[in-house]
């Protein structure tokens, strides 16, 4: 083969070892990057939350002086970078890459190698945005970071510039994670598996990654901008020089509020898979839910100027973006409804992921309703920049998107790794999250109509805000409990090991057919699929009658023929199968390990720490990311044997 | 194969938990508090508060049916015993999807149909038929609000007056990053854009003080950006129109008001203006600010100047440190002795030379800081016309002069403080403006400083004709004698 000749040369050999810390550097497993994903995002959980609790502390009462208001700057721009972009983000991409092959019965991602440079990326970028805490000069421009306080005139630190690096580096990772699903979901899928008898899942993360990909470069746009302004001193934003900062609102927010829906997108599938299971019944209205899915990805893009009702933009422009805003609750409702429809008559059992996820539809209508309210902007005018606003999306984000994951983390961890998070923990751990979370954040919303503005270190005695801020902060530490009873939980029952079989909660979709944790293959066979919730009907042939008798447009017979025309039955993951017969096992081909991915994530890392320090050290990331990229260009999928 | 689950909740008390909290939120309205949106003063609060109730009312009914059949469904379906029925299978009903899509929809257009009379009624012009307007231009500055009356040439800051009934007009500004202007009572809020001039428009129904805070975050200081709006009657709002145009009365000599006002001028004049009454002086004030603003941007590190409020009739006004703490001489004091401990993040210990001491705080005695309070609560409109001079009675030295006034800005030699030095400014001065002597030009650089400045100073020099003749003259001839 000619391909071996453009080999390059091997530093070291490549890693073949599936135990110790080369292994999981080394891997291009999905199973284990989604762990290395869901470990890292928990890690920095723990640290955004307890930047939130100093947060709450510091305004449990009035004219606190706990924390400096320079600190506090600190504590809560990193609260929402970190939460948004180290937690939600990533611990959603947990979920896509132990989840999607398993869900579309495939082994691995369509680029194994571009899923780990992704983690390895995402890693180096949430530490560099850390790193800024060591120096003393964590970012302090808030996580929207509005021009022209983030210049270097007004920010003269480097804190913000950490920021927006780091911010960049975070983009090339998601991109790369987006790029990946989209090409997995849309080719990699088992035989028979049509769009429209993925789990809905699938489906959800499908539209994230096609949010991701479109919506982080124009996050790009604005941070590449950004950081030239800090580095080089260019003027796009920076109003001393003619910049406008109105345009980096505009670009963040073009930004901002797709990504809202990427962090609540996911949630919303988990959800959706976690209903149905627990009620025994099928998702109700699968293609309205779908497409209600579909819709908010797509009017996701024509709303982001409800961020800016009281920048001044004139009625014409708060009119058009009221109507669209307005609008966009309609599939949101869609939703709920169908999720409501799914429970009706069902049988359901009230395990810990179902009491996650009945809690994410009750918090995120609120979420919802009080989203309405500042749909209108003569009410926003009195809300926005609020604690109403963060009343409001907290119950989106923390009521929602993380009461979602938590019911993700419970459904799946059988999965995941065998055995059972314990019940009765879980129960406790659920009832102080949703009791702390809404004693945190219900007072928020009177506060904000009692006029307290959001991002205030500190308020005065007389303004009769004290007593709803210390409930707020005492749910704070409740929420707080309910984290750490979750962890104890994780050890507690990794000590006393519950076993759980292959399908404890009596599943529906494919990752249930195989074993608990399932093999680095993923599947011994590649499953063939006739139905949507092909499982639930394959163990219970005598329902299909129920769930197809009135359904016209996809009628499909009892053991009726898959379809395979979109879809090539042949594909398994890696895409070389010249010589597959001659493996050990069973015929099934995994790619090999790779080093590359971490030497070309290696070398963005350093190009950041280049633009934080001096512009020479950029030179020194070069040699490694040309090494990563050449190497593993010239790497075959599996060494000769 | 199926877990038994031997654990399940048959209520949900937490649920219920956000039902009460829900309707406590609006029992809990308190529109006494200081900014509370509920407690309006004025048709665009008003409005805006009676749409926000609208809609919330319209929320809160679908909260109650939605969270009501989660419960109820939750409830009623729960698993019973270990029951492992398989409920029927259902895929969905089409005919309920077009309902549960057109009945949000419906509810919506109710929604959208009052958002958009009001957005059109408060964002658009000042209606016609509502009374004269009154115009006001608000400046945003880290981290205080300047307010301009360019109809009636007076310049403020921190506390702005309008006359009851009457809509005014505020141009929104800003000079360095993005502040909001919100007075919840009256009207929801408004940004301040640089470069980006914002409009807003109000009415306040009732006299009274109410409260305004910034709602951007704009910094270290962000918390303590607050201001008030004070309502007046139109008689009250005319006096004091007209008293910001009546020069206070001069202190009596060796008050401690006179000493104030000197130690004031020497040490803080450069800053801060208290003498805009007369005419001219609200052109010069603009400038003078804008000036401050150059010479603070070209040289954060070393500047000598910061852009700072006007405190013209200071002794007027209720707050401190904007909006910060009640006025009184006690928490003056405070203020001017170390002004960080009370609004952390002010500039004034970083550009102003007094400050230069090791831990920050006035090179000044307790009693010069007393006499300096004592002086600023002073400032109020007085009884004698404007121009009114101190008559210190002949054999002024002009060095002492110069001592107490002049040395925060300007040397005796070459190096150059905020001001030129002044070495050799006898043998220049004749030269400087054509038709003008030296003794001219010295007098004209004291009285009116406007008029000639030298390239590369920032415009800054405050007038100094309130010294006296004998002071001016005294210090005319000590100029001349600097080599």
């Amino acid at each position: 083969m000619t391909i071996k000749s453009l080999t390059l040369p091997q530093l070291f050999p490549r890693p073949k070892s599936s135990t110790g810390i080369w292994s999981w550097i080394g891997t291009v497993d999905h199973k284990r990057i989604g762990t290395l994903y869901g470990i890292t995002a928990f890690i920095w959980f723990i640290v955004g939350g307890i930047e939130a609790l100093l947060i709450r502390a510091q305004l449990a009462s009035a004219e606190n002086d706990l924390i400096d208001p320079e600190t506090y700057n600190q504590l809560f721009t990193m609260h929402g970078t970190t939460m948004v972009f180290l937690v939600i983000m990533p611990l959603s991409a947990a979920f896509f890459n132990w989840l999607i092959p398993l869900q579309i019965g495939s082994r691995d991602v369509a680029f194994p190698r571009l899923n780990a440079v992704s983690f390895w990326i995402f890693l180096f970028g949430s530490l560099i945005i850390n790193a800024s805490w060591i120096t003393g000069n964590a970012p302090n421009g808030g996580w929207f970071g509005y021009a022209p306080n983030s210049s270097t005139t007004f920010n003269p630190g480097m804190g913000m510039t950490y920021w927006v690096v780091g911010l960049n580096i975070l983009g090339v990772a998601s991109i790369a994670a987006g790029l990946n699903f989209i090409v997995t979901i849309l080719n990699m899928r088992a035989p028979g598996m049509s769009m429209f008898k993925i789990p809905i899942f699938t489906w959800m993360t499908l539209i994230t990654s096609i949010l991701i990909v479109l919506a982080m470069p124009v996050l790009a746009v604005a941070g590449i901008q950004l950081q030239t302004d800090r580095v080089y001193g260019t003027l796009f934003f920076d109003s001393l020089g003619g910049g406008d900062p109105v345009m980096w609102q505009h670009i963040f927010w073009l930004f901002g509020h797709p990504e809202v829906y990427i962090l609540i997108l996911p949630a919303m599938g988990i959800v959706s898979e976690v209903l149905p299971t627990f009620a025994r019944k099928p998702l109700f209205g699968y293609p309205f839910v779908v497409f209600a899915g579909a819709v908010i990805g797509f009017m996701g893009w024509f709303v982001w100027s409800h961020h800016m009702f009281t920048v001044g933009l004139g009625p014409a422009a708060n009119t058009a973006f009221s109507i669209s805003t307005m609008l966009i609750a309609v599939p949101t409702g869609v939703k709920i409804f169908n999720w409501l429809g799914t429970l009706w008559g069902g049988n359901i059992r009230l395990n810990t992921p179902m009491l996650f996820s009945i809690s994410f539809i009750a918090m995120f209508t609120i979420g919802g309703l009080s989203g309405v309210m500042h749909a209108s902007p003569p009410t926003d005018a009195q809300q926005q920049d609020t604690y109403f606003v963060v009343a409001h999306f907290h119950y989106v984000l923390v009521g929602g998107a993380l009461l979602g994951i938590f019911s993700g983390i419970y459904f799946w961890w059988p999965k995941f790794t065998g055995w059972f998070l314990n019940e009765k923990l879980g129960i406790v751990n659920w009832a102080l999250m949703l009791i702390g979370f809404n004693f945190t954040f219900a007072p928020m919303h009177w506060l904000g109509m009692d006029g307290m503005p959001r991002r205030i270190y500190t308020y005065a005695e007389n303004m009769g805000w004290e007593g709803s801020n210390l409930a707020a902060s005492i749910g704070g530490m409740i929420l707080g409990l309910g984290i750490l009873v979750f962890i104890i939980n994780v050890f507690y029952s990794k000590m006393n090991k519950q076993i759980a079989g292959s399908d404890p909660w009596d599943g529906r979709t494919l990752e249930w057919s195989t074993t608990s944790p399932p093999p680095p293959h993923d599947f011994d066979v590649i499953p063939q699929v006739r139905y949507r919730d092909d499982f639930w009907f394959t163990k219970y042939p005598e329902t299909i009658s129920e769930y197809f008798h009135d359904d016209h447009d996809q009628a499909v017979p009892s053991g009726a023929q898959f379809d395979d025309h979109d879809h090539d039955p042949l594909v398994v993951s890696g895409g070389a199968d010249d010589h597959d017969d001659d493996h050990g096992h069973g015929g099934i081909h995994l790619p090999d390990m790779s080093y590359y991915p971490f030497i070309l994530a290696f070398g963005i890392a350093i190009f950041g720490i280049g633009f934080l320090t001096n512009t020479y050290i950029i030179g020194i990331g070069a040699p490694f990311f040309l090494w990563g990229l050449i190497g593993w260009s010239m790497e075959p999928v599996n060494d000769p044997e | 194969m199926h877990r038994v689950s031997k654990l399940s909740f048959p209520l949900r008390p937490a649920l219920v938990l956000v039902v009460p909290l829900a309707i406590a939120l609006l029992a809990a309205c308190t529109p006494e508090n200081n900014q509370s949106t509920f407690g309006t003063a004025g048709p665009i609060a008003a409005d805006q508060a009676s749409l926000f109730k609208f809609i919330f009312w319209i929320a809160a009914a679908v909260f109650v049916l939605v969270e009501g059949a989660i419960l109820y469904i939750s409830i009623r379906y729960r698993r019973r015993s270990d029951s492992d029925k398989r409920p029927y299978q259902t895929h969905g009903n089409d005919k309920l999807e077009i309902t549960w899509t057109i009945i949000p929809i419906l509810i919506l257009a109710v929604i959208a149909v009052p958002t958009l009379t009001t957005i059109w009624a408060q964002q658009n012009n000042v209606p016609q038929d509502k009374g004269e307007v009154l115009n006001v231009e608000a400046v945003g500055h880290q981290w205080w609000f300047e307010f301009r009356y360019p109809d009636h040439e007076v310049v403020t800051a921190n506390e702005v007056h309008i006359p009851v009934g009457r809509p005014v007009a505020f141009k929104l500004e800003s000079s360095d990053v993005i502040h909001s202007f919100w007075v919840p009572k009256i009207a929801g809020k408004v940004d301040m854009v640089p470069l980006n001039n914002n409009f807003l428009w109000m009415i306040g129904d009732e006299v009274g003080t109410y409260y305004g805070q910034c709602a951007e975050f704009c910094g270290i200081a962000h918390a303590h950006m607050r201001f008030r709006v004070i309502v007046d009657t139109e008689e009250d709002f005319q006096a004091w129109i007209s008293g910001m145009h009546t020069a206070p009365d001069a202190p009596i000599a060796g008050s401690p008001e006179a000493s104030g006002k000197n130690l004031f001028a020497a040490n803080c004049s450069s800053c801060h203006t208290t003498d805009s009454t007369t005419p001219g002086s609200y052109a010069r004030e603009i400038s003078s600010q804008q000036a401050r603003w150059n010479g603070w941007i070209s040289d954060i590190e070393n500047s000598g100047i910061v852009s700072a409020p006007n405190l013209t009739h200071f002794g007027t006004r209720s707050t401190l440190g904007a909006g910060l703490k009640d006025l009184t001489q006690e928490s003056l004091e405070g203020w001017i002795t170390d002004p960080s401990s009370v609004k952390i993040g002010t500039r004034m210990q970083k550009h102003a030379a007094v400050y230069d001491t090791a831990d920050g705080t006035a090179k000044l005695s307790p009693t010069e800081v007393s006499n300096i309070a004592k002086y600023l609560l002073s400032l109020k409109p007085g009884s004698a016309p404007s121009g009114a001079v101190v008559e210190t009675g002949g054999n002024v030295d002009g060095a002492e002069v110069f001592a107490t006034n002049c040395t925060s800005c300007h040397s005796t030699g070459d190096n150059k403080i905020v001001g030129p030095g002044l070495a050799g400014i006898g043998d220049q001065a004749g030269s400087r403006v054509a038709g003008l002597s030296s003794d001219e030009y010295i007098e004209q650089s004291l009285r009116e400083p406007a008029a000639f400045v030298v390239d590369g100073f920032p415009a800054v020099m405050p007038n100094w004709s309130h010294l006296g003749d004998d002071s001016i003259d005294a210090l005319v001839t000590y100029l001349k004698t600097l080599k």
